[in-house]
């Protein structure tokens, strides 16, 4: 039952959560990203201090039924380490950004992982042998006097515990100016594009000295900087086009045939404002945090601050459906700029089939949208739900009037229990959600 | 105004943030700044050009208020025409002290109000005491669609080209023929178009009156340069009424640690101060106001 249905077709149930339970949360521990291997046998987490862990599920055994297929720790990491950029006097934060898993193609698993600055090509490979009996050097290792050695001996191959090495293949450095925010590999597999505020780089993944400057919307002059690369993603089949997003509400596809600077854009995505909703953080919620491409290559998804929109690529003028992820806040804007929360970046994400949608929102609420049947449904990832495959129950915010029982006004949210990132696994309904320093899992209940 | 608070609240949040920003860990925020830099020019916009422009609320449904108000104080009272723009001849004038009886009512409740040009600008609509506003030149490309009757109406409209806009014109236009008829004034001013959307039609306080002059010159002066970079002189005097510590300041911890940048545009900020008369925190505001799209960009520049 690949991905089939949606958020309302199925029941979802609590299945795991990672992280400490502390109140205090250390704000290395915040997780700044989530992501899914190709298989969905991975998945991904990076967080504010650097490190990058990697769960793996395990595989259905008839011995433990029940456990269908959970996700315990499979390596851990040091991605990146703080820096100091002398020059101008900044420091570097070493917070993960993005993380991109490449297809699979060997016994090794690779992932490209980036901070503001710097993207690394990481290999996780398994290690279960060990040689033992070399000729030269003693079992610790010391070298042998080669006076004593009076036979041949060749080392055997014998079983150990499984170790999971990492270990930073390239580093693809010093090419952004700006603050990376996002990274997307090619179709191709062989070339990944990195996007800052201002530049698209194209990389190859075996040259680490030179990318390609693809895009460049930096002004000659700064002062007429109106707008800013947001986010930026690679066709998932057409190794030639892309995508990128302005803070401005926009979205420019490209194709990389047309010219080597790919400024002047193929398509252009732009819904016309509502002219009576304007007001002063009008153009800050119109800002595109998330670009995401269907995995079927027709669509693409936004989500600004108010409300995910899902494109046609055939059509530029409007989108073809736009979902209110918390239209509430619309009348809260103001409050929500003094708190800075109107500048949070929520992501978005498509399941294996695109027929349902997923982004999160506050007071560890996240929403889902069955593109089909029209409904939504808004879960809430909380400790207090997580007793093991406990069935989760639709929570509803009271915009006015009267409350009714297990609704939560728009007063009472949370809003510093942020659901900025979610993951859905490509094949299953298996979602991973990210609540500040904790990652829940969650499951359908089938069977 | 209610308004201006609101406005120069943002603009103080907004200039903190930009300051923090300075401090935070991980650089500056190219991103965050120049969306703090776009709501601070919203908000200075709004704050400086002395309307509650349809930027915050749904201005339609405040201009019907507003012409409702309107109304109900026209019965009561006549209304009183002195003409707001320096370069109308000398019939406006006339006009003026033909009518000045009522003025001091009024005069009140009205105020100048400048018409933006700038492109993001909505429509200017009446103020929340039913004052009218006046637009100091005829502004391009716009459908003024004053009528024949203006002289002794509050309102003269020089809209931008949209939806909402046309339709308060035509508010203006249904009411004034009604409101006309008891008041026969001249309507030497009102078939000329280009002169109508000249003439000021604004009941205005005597003192009032001789303020506008100052205003329009800066207004125009407004026009002339960047929008970014002008201020007002008359919302000198207002913003001294308000408490601008705050904002004074971070302005002066900006100004310090961005001297250059201020130097850059200091010819424009040392006229524009040498003819307000306020203190040295006053003018240093008013060098941040002007600078403050350049500066915030030049910020993530460096």
């Amino acid at each position: 039952m690949a991905g089939v249905g949606g958020g309302n077709d199925f029941q979802w149930c609590f299945s795991q959560v990672k992280g400490a339970i502390d109140e205090d949360v250390a704000e290395a521990d915040i997780i700044s990203t989530v992501e899914f291997n190709y298989s969905g046998d991975l998945l991904a987490t990076g967080d504010k201090g650097g490190r990058v862990v990697i769960f793996q599920r395990e595989q259905e055994s008839k011995n433990r039924p029940l456990s269908r297929g959970e996700y315990n720790v499979y390596s851990t990491f040091q991605s990146h380490e703080p820096e100091f950029d002398y020059l101008k006097s900044l420091e570097i934060e070493e917070k993960i950004n993005k993380i991109r898993w490449l297809p699979q193609q060997n016994a090794a698993h690779f992932l490209l992982s980036t901070n503001d600055k710097t993207i690394k090509l990481w290999k996780i490979s398994e290690r279960d042998k060990r040689a033992e009996g070399y000729n030269l050097k003693d079992e610790d290792g010391r070298l042998r006097d080669p006076f004593r050695i009076t036979s041949l001996r060749v080392p055997v191959l014998m079983p150990m515990d499984l170790m999971v090495e990492a270990s930073p293949r390239r580093i693809f450095a010093n090419a952004h100016t700006y603050h990376i925010n996002s990274i997307s590999i090619n179709s191709d597999h062989e070339t990944y594009l990195s996007a800052d505020d201002l530049r698209i780089n194209l990389w190859h993944l075996e040259i680490t000295d030179r990318s390609f400057n693809i895009v460049d919307i930096k002004p000659a002059n700064m002062e007429e900087l109106t707008e800013v690369i947001t986010a930026a993603e690679c066709h998932p089949h057409q190794c030639n086009v892309f995508v990128y997003s302005s803070s401005k509400g926009t979205i420019r596809l490209c194709d990389m045939r047309a010219a080597a600077l790919c400024d002047r854009h193929s398509k252009f995505f732009e819904e016309p404002e509502d002219p009576s909703s304007r007001s002063f953080f009008s153009e800050i919620i119109s800002s595109i945090s998330d670009v995401k491409f269907s995995h079927s290559g027709r669509y693409m998804m936004t989500r600004d601050y108010l409300s995910v929109k899902v494109w046609d690529l055939n059509m530029e003028n409007r989108p073809v459906e736009t979902y209110q992820v918390h239209e509430y806040l619309r009348s809260k804007l103001c409050s929500l700029y003094e708190n800075d929360c109107i500048f949070d970046k929520f992501e978005c994400c498509w399941n294996g089939s695109d027929s349902a949608i997923m982004t999160g929102s506050y007071n560890n609420f996240f929403r889902m949208f069955d593109r089909n049947t029209r409904r939504d449904i808004t879960l809430e990832a909380s400790r207090e739900n997580s007793k093991p495959r406990a069935m989760l129950k639709p929570r509803k915010v009271c915009t006015g009037g009267k409350r009714k029982k297990d609704e939560i006004s728009v007063d009472s949210l949370d809003f510093n229990k942020k659901i900025l990132h979610t993951a859905w696994h490509p094949k299953e309904n298996v979602i991973a959600v990210a609540a500040t320093n904790n990652l829940y899992i969650f499951q359908d209940k089938i069977n | 105004m209610e308004y201006k608070v609101e406005a120069h609240r943002i603009m103080s949040i907004s200039l903190g943030k930009i300051y923090n920003s300075r401090v935070q860990r991980g650089g500056i925020k190219l991103h965050k700044n120049l969306l703090v830099s776009l709501v601070l020019r919203s908000a200075r916009q709004v704050y400086l050009s002395d309307y509650y422009g349809g930027v915050c609320l749904n201005a339609q449904h405040i201009e019907a208020k507003e012409w409702e108000l309107m109304d109900s104080e026209q019965e009561k009272l006549i209304p009183a025409v002195e003409d707001c723009s320096p370069d109308v001849g000398g019939s406006e004038a006339t006009l003026a002290t033909e009518e000045p009886t009522e003025a001091p009512d009024h005069s009140a409740q009205h105020h100048m109000v400048e018409v933006s040009v700038e492109g993001d600008q909505p429509c200017p609509e009446t103020g929340d005491k039913g004052s009218e506003y006046c637009s100091p030149e005829s502004v391009e490309g716009q459908d003024v669609s004053t009528t024949k009757d203006v002289t002794n109406e509050v309102a003269c409209v020089t809209p931008r080209s949209s939806s909402s806009s046309h339709q308060s014109v035509k508010k203006q236009e249904e009411e004034r023929p009604a409101e006309c008829e008891p008041s026969a004034t001249t309507s030497e001013i009102t078939s000329d178009l280009h002169q109508s959307a000249k003439a000021h039609v604004c009941s205005t306080r005597k003192r009032s009156a001789e303020k506008s002059p100052a205003n329009d010159s800066p207004l125009k002066r407004t026009k002339a340069t960047s929008s970014n970079s002008t201020v007002p002189n008359s919302n000198n005097e207002e913003v001294e009424e308000m408490d601008t510590s705050n904002v004074s300041n971070l302005i002066t911890i900006f100004g310090s640690s961005f001297s250059g940048l201020l130097s850059k545009d200091g010819a424009k900020p040392e006229t524009e101060a040498g003819e307000s008369d306020s203190g040295s925190g006053q003018i240093c505001c008013d060098q941040m106001l002007k600078n403050l799209n350049p500066w915030s960009t030049a910020i993530v520049a460096f």
